[in-house]
């Protein structure tokens, strides 16, 4: 299930993401592919690749703190995204699906 | 005492050479082989840069920037697309022990960006820093910026709007399917201003003498603000090598500019 979500949450940038889930999106559901977009500002912009390859395998619940403390291993500092502000997109369409 | 700095003024060019001589700029103070460094230049032709985490498609029209005669780069560093048509554009390269340098993006924002607003102190146009990125006069954009660190430095680029054309911007970059796009170019045009509306500059004065005005105030504008004295250069031989070779391989390379 590939799932486009565009939005800009409180305090970041216009974040778009390509998520492709395990069907059907649920907090458990697996990530298998991973691709967010847009005019923020991360630092190392490698690390942030990373991050995005490494949440692969993780579930939609652990997505936040994982992203979390991937960044901090990756001393990644950034503006203008957040994980909460991914996870208000992915929460929006979690809610528009139940 | 003053902090000494390269000046260098590289004139118009385009958008693949300006991106790879601000990366070959990077390498080269990233070496030590040169001071840090300030550059303003110019785009001819116009083009769009990228950040470097926006998809292409999402965020240009391709065949807009095509009919229009205008280029399409991927920027090294983040932010927002950015129309470069009639503004100044500079760079700036510190190595990260520089006492101008900070460790937190917004911070050096914070600190470089003061040259920019006592540029436009110089020119009569009172200005502020209106965080993440961006400068406005009157609360209206005038110059948005971005940066990056690697290989030890500070890289941020930046544009001074000299002059705005709405709507061939929105020509050739994409809106968010929720926002209309009538209605996003009327908020834009309220949004953000250039030069030559703050000062009503007359149509007879042209873009090549507003531009020349804007880089002699900016240029006073950095050195007053950061406390810096000028080593008027050109750059190396290396770095134009560097350029030219970064140019053709790097940021004209559809593998770069599409990689989102």
């Amino acid at each position: 299930m590939k799932l486009e979500l565009i939005g800009k949450p409180e305090g970041c940038k216009l974040l778009r993401m390509t998520l492709e889930v395990e069907p059907p999106l649920s907090l458990s559901s697996r990530i298998i592919s991973l691709s967010i977009r847009g005019d923020f500002f991360a630092i190392p912009e490698e690390a942030f690749d990373e991050i995005q390859e490494e949440l692969c395998g993780a579930t939609i619940g652990e997505f936040a703190v994982c992203f979390d403390r991937l960044a901090q291993e990756k001393a990644l500092e950034f503006e203008g995204i957040s994980s909460k502000g991914l996870m208000e997109l992915i929460q929006k369409e979690l809610s528009h699906g139940s | 005492m003053a902090h000494n700095f390269r000046l260098l003024k590289t004139g118009f060019h385009s958008a693949v050479f300006n991106m790879g001589l601000d990366e070959a700029i990077l390498d080269s103070v990233s070496q030590g082989l040169c001071l840090p460094t300030l550059r303003f230049y110019g785009w001819n032709p116009p083009a769009v840069s990228l950040g470097y985490f926006q998809g292409l498609q999402e965020e240009i029209d391709i065949e807009a920037c095509k009919a229009f005669g205008i280029d399409a780069v991927r920027r090294i560093t983040g932010g927002g697309a950015v129309f470069h048509h009639h503004e100044a554009t500079y760079s700036i390269v510190i190595p990260l022990g520089h006492p101008l340098a900070r460790p937190s993006i917004i911070e050096s924002y914070r600190i470089l960006l003061a040259g920019i607003i006592e540029g436009l102190a110089e020119l009569g146009i009172r200005s502020e820093f209106a965080p993440i990125n961006d400068i406005v006069s009157a609360g209206k954009k005038i110059s948005g910026n971005a940066q990056t660190r690697k290989k030890g430095c500070v890289l941020q680029h930046g544009t001074i709007i000299i002059e705005v054309d709405v709507d061939l911007m929105f020509s050739i970059l994409r809106v968010p399917q929720e926002k209309a796009k009538g209605k996003l170019i009327e908020d834009i045009k309220s949004r953000v201003t250039s030069i030559r509306r703050c000062l009503s500059v007359p149509d007879s004065v042209s873009f090549e003498e507003l531009f020349s005005t804007t880089i002699a105030a900016l240029e006073k504008g950095f050195a007053r603000a950061l406390d810096l004295s000028y080593v008027r250069s050109e750059p190396t031989d290396l770095e134009l090598q560097n350029a030219e070779r970064l140019a053709q391989e790097k940021f004209s390379n559809n593998q770069w500019t599409a990689r989102r």
